[in-house]
């Protein structure tokens, strides 16, 4: 563990994170998430599916930055990434927050693989790179996808809902044994896992007028 | 289980190689056309099944079954069952297999690995009922990777089932269903109740679920308007 994974996932990091719900927003519209034990159940799907899914392109690209090729390797792992992600609401904001990541991260942790990445990376990949600019492992990589997976949607609820912090920061913490098993068996290969349900909730969100974040 | 189409000098459809073993058997039941029929009841806890499809440029191919798979478990703990469709294609392929249904204690792994190449063309569907009428759900996983002219395009594992970690109430559906489509313009996106269509290069993936079948499959024609679906019902 180092000061740079703890920078890494630090929702106080501006990579633009706070702007995306996670798909917490429409979850709430849809009457899916309503109160703390919803968030719960709701945060451990998301975990699961497109955490698990970040946690595994994360690793992967943190190993990447070693390929003889980075420029090719990246690529592969950006077109695996697309098709993990077929909803395009989905695949917008993961770019969004990629793109917002390699503009702090290249300051942050200077490294030639930055200029590896393809233009609007997938956020996971940035994240990789990040990680491995900042001298962490694969496996620490991974961690900090996992658990971003379900921090910012964690606050996004608290803020949506207006529930209590210490409520919202305990469910949080109590998924971390999961957090940590997520990306231990994401670290090598990468999971497909997906939910229907969060592609149809980001679509019906990105086509609203009123939203109040970006996803 | 092996399957080969291939284009004869006239451009028919022509198939070569038609095989099985094991608990399934083939039929050909028209010029394109082959039917899967279960040799015996299952399948059953522990069960592995791996179907080849080869559908070379010029050629046609629908694969069928003869009625729904009603996956068992073995005594005891039961392991996985688990079939496998590995699908290289150049021409058309149609792949619409009858229900899996899962019944209380089976756990069942269903996975499709297609390679189009450029020209190739794609329709499999996917139906799954959890438990039979009155009865607890199984487990189901499925995982689809489409890969045309060696791009991935889609690429998704769900997971349906007590203890699938994706699969928690309020939103833990019995019913199923997914059809992908590869060979047509990209299709915009679609959403209704309880089914999303997604775009794909060349093509669509369509998904719903429901309580009922047949609700679930209502529900994939209203955001895909696939009419072999709809004949199927």
């Amino acid at each position: 563990m180092t000061a740079a994974l703890l920078t890494l996932a630090d929702s106080r990091l501006p990579a633009g994170g706070h702007t995306h719900s996670g798909g917490v927003e429409q979850a709430i519209a849809a009457g899916v998430l309503t109160d703390p034990a919803s968030l719960a159940l709701f945060l451990r799907r998301r975990l699961t599916t497109s955490g698990a899914v970040a946690a595994g392109l994360a690793a992967a690209a943190c190993r990447a930055v070693d390929d003889a090729d980075v420029v090719a390797a990246l690529s592969a792992l950006d077109a695996e990434a697309d098709a993990r992600t077929p909803s395009p609401a989905l695949r917008a904001a993961s770019r969004q927050q990629g793109r917002g990541l390699v503009r702090v991260g290249g300051r942050a942790w200077p490294h030639p693989a930055w200029a590896a990445l393809p233009a609007q990376p997938h956020h996971p990949l940035a994240l990789g790179v990040a990680a491995a600019a900042g001298g962490l492992t694969p496996r620490e990589a991974a961690a900090a996808a996992a658990y971003l997976s379900v921090s910012g949607p964690a606050t996004a609820a608290q803020r949506l809902l207006a529930m209590d912090p210490i409520t919202v920061a305990a469910v949080t913490a109590r998924l971390a044994p999961e957090v940590d098993a997520v990306a231990a068996a994401s670290t090598d290969g990468l999971p497909a896992a997906a939910d229907p349900l969060l592609d149809l909730l980001a679509e019906v969100h990105t086509a609203r007028k009123d939203r109040f974040f970006a996803s | 289980m092996e399957v080969v189409a291939r284009s004869d000098p006239r451009g028919r459809t022509v198939l070569p190689v038609v095989r099985a073993s094991g608990q399934l058997a083939v039929r050909r039941t028209g010029p394109t056309t082959v039917h899967l029929v279960a040799t015996a009841f299952g399948p059953l806890g522990g069960d592995d099944a791996e179907v080849r499809l080869v559908v070379e440029e010029g050629a046609r191919l629908s694969v069928h079954s003869v009625a729904a798979a009603v996956v068992l478990p073995a005594r005891g703990e039961s392991p996985p069952s688990r079939q496998v469709v590995r699908a290289e294609v150049a021409g058309v392929l149609h792949l619409a297999p009858e229900p899996t249904v899962v019944t209380a204690r089976a756990v069942h792994l269903a996975e499709l690995h297609a390679e189009l190449d450029g020209r190739g063309e794609l329709t499999a569907t996917e139906q799954v009922l959890l438990g039979r009428a009155g009865e607890e759900p199984g487990r189901w996983t499925g995982t689809t990777r489409v890969v045309v002219a060696g791009r991935p395009v889609l690429h998704t594992t769900v997971g349906l089932g007590p203890g699938a970690p994706a699969w928690s109430p309020p939103v833990a559906p019995r019913a199923y269903v997914s059809t992908v489509r590869v060979g047509d313009p990209q299709a915009a996106v679609r959403t209704g109740v309880d089914a999303v269509r997604l775009p794909l290069p060349g093509g669509w993936v369509g998904t719903a679920w429901a309580g009922e079948l047949h609700e679930a499959v209502t529900r994939l024609a209203g955001v895909t308007r696939e009419r072999d679906l709809e004949v199927a019902r």
